[in-house]
């Protein structure tokens, strides 16, 4: 990591920052969507056991969105092709990105978290700092992927249709309404490949069963490798398409 | 430096089957002003993505400065693509700050007072702080400049940049454009108006990615062999020339 990527990075928060709209959805959809599942799960005991997977979800979603969003549109303004030219190179542009929009994915978390903790009222286990590491890794991931496939959107409507392509499947097969292991053999499998089904298991792993970072090793060391897997593709994706 | 700013040997790029650049072979002096003249699909944008480093040659080669266009000499490259290519959301003075940072102007100060003396130099002082959503396309245009040369590059590409400016801003802009070459800046300038080859000491006349003709304006008007002739007819005698040339091969 050099300075570039600090400079592309404080870029990218200032940009966000100076366009109050964006701001002020990036505060505000994070609570319609916690009121909502606050409000249509009634039950206090399934509440606290969906809470944690929502989280994880959410910070997938939004960040694939955001992130996806922003670089498509480096790539249609022809920003990124300015950038290409210049002496910086194509990593530095991926992970002053993430630098970048982690901090928006993770203030998303922290909204949703405290309204979650102190208007619906749920129980939790487990240390909140350890709680927003692991939420830090699924915003890295959600950046990459999210890099990654804008690489192979022209415009912003083939960008939203990646959402029912990559985030929503992983909804359905990681665990968050049907336990992993009563999938169907296939999906079972498939679940196996998804980011969100390790994102799934380790918060809940945290959250309801107060384990520590340290006890869910397993999940955090595959998040960890899918990250670097999707960090190098997406830096790879950046030579410029004509 | 001495020797040519670039260098291009039996240039080739196809995208697919598609033969864009066709064998080109182009040497630029040092301090010129050199312009890329030729209608939509001649190959000039193509061309100035290649010798940026931004495409990489089918066959053929470039030398920019004396070495191929990589990162390593990134920092002595200005360029400036045909869309202006520039962050919306942030101001005037904010994008460009962000091109001096990246073009590796590390030291705040000095960075900030080149800042500041590009935004002069551009007529843009009193919208220094307006984000480039509020600007008009001239101003874009201008800000995009800025951004190319803020970093006093010695060789700098422009790719259309006059296109959708109003006549005294394209007269502004020439007036720069030659200033930067009296510096002793090596300036490439794709155009397809017959108004900015003029103001260009060097020109190469491009069609289906060949260079159909090249030298200086007046050279080129006088290889029609009429002391009247224009570079309008300039450039269509040296079509001309290419098509026979083409229907004896």
């Amino acid at each position: 990591m050099s300075g570039n990527t600090f400079t592309i990075a404080q870029r990218v928060i200032l940009q966000v920052v100076r366009d109050r709209r964006t701001i002020a959805l990036i505060i505000v959809a994070p609570l319609i969507i916690a009121s909502i599942a606050g409000f249509s799960i009634p039950d206090k005991t399934s509440l606290d056991a969906f809470s944690p997977a929502i989280l994880a979800t959410l910070i997938l979603f939004f960040g694939f969105l955001i992130t996806g969003i922003s670089f498509l549109r480096e790539r249609t303004q022809g920003t990124l092709e300015r950038l290409l030219a210049s002496p910086i190179s194509k990593m530095d542009v991926v992970a002053g990105y993430l630098l970048g929009l982690l901090g928006f994915a993770l203030l998303q978390t922290l909204i949703m978290f405290f309204y979650m903790v102190y208007v619906l009222d749920i129980n939790y286990s487990g240390n909140l700092w350890e709680i927003l590491v692991f939420q830090a890794l699924m915003g890295i991931n959600a950046v990459c992927l999210g890099t990654f496939f804008s690489a192979f959107a022209r415009n912003e409507f083939q960008m939203i249709q990646f959402i029912p392509l990559i985030i929503i499947p992983q909804i359905f097969v990681s665990g968050l309404f049907i336990p992993v292991d009563q999938l169907p053999v296939v999906l079972e499998w498939v679940s196996k490949f998804l980011p969100l089904t390790y994102g799934v298991e380790g918060i809940r792993a945290m959250m309801l069963q107060g384990q520590s970072l340290l006890d869910i090793g397993k999940d955090i060391w595959i998040l960890v490798a899918y990250a670097a897997g999707l960090l190098i593709l997406a830096s790879l994706t950046l030579r410029q398409k004509s | 430096m001495t020797g040519p700013a670039i260098t291009v040997n039996n240039l080739t790029f196809n995208y697919g089957n598609l033969k864009v650049i066709d064998g080109m072979t182009l040497e630029i002096a040092n301090g010129t002003s050199y312009g890329l003249l030729g209608p939509n699909g001649a190959g000039k944008t193509t061309l100035i993505r290649l010798m940026v480093g931004l495409l990489k040659p089918t066959s053929g080669s470039i030398l920019c400065l004396g070495k191929p266009p990589t990162r390593a000499i990134a920092e002595n490259i200005g360029y400036m693509p045909q869309l202006p290519a520039l962050y919306s959301e942030i101001s005037v003075e904010q994008n460009i700050d962000f091109f001096a940072r990246i073009y590796g102007m590390k030291d705040r100060k000095a960075r900030s007072e080149r800042v500041k003396d590009i935004i002069k130099v551009v007529d843009l002082w009193d919208k220094r702080k307006t984000q480039i959503i509020n600007l008009s396309g001239g101003m874009k245009q201008r800000v995009s400049l800025a951004c190319a040369i803020v970093h006093q590059p010695p060789l700098i590409f422009l790719d259309e940049p006059t296109v959708g400016l109003d006549p005294e801003l394209r007269v502004h802009f020439w007036e720069y454009f030659t200033n930067l070459t009296k510096a002793g800046h090596t300036l490439v300038i794709s155009s397809h108006t017959f108004d900015d080859a003029a103001h260009c000491q060097q020109l190469a006349f491009l069609r289906t990615g060949r260079v159909v003709g090249q030298g200086s304006p007046a050279a080129l008007r006088a290889a029609t062999g009429d002391k009247d002739a224009s570079l309008e007819d300039a450039f269509l005698y040296f079509i001309r020339q290419d098509e026979e040339r083409k229907d004896v091969r």
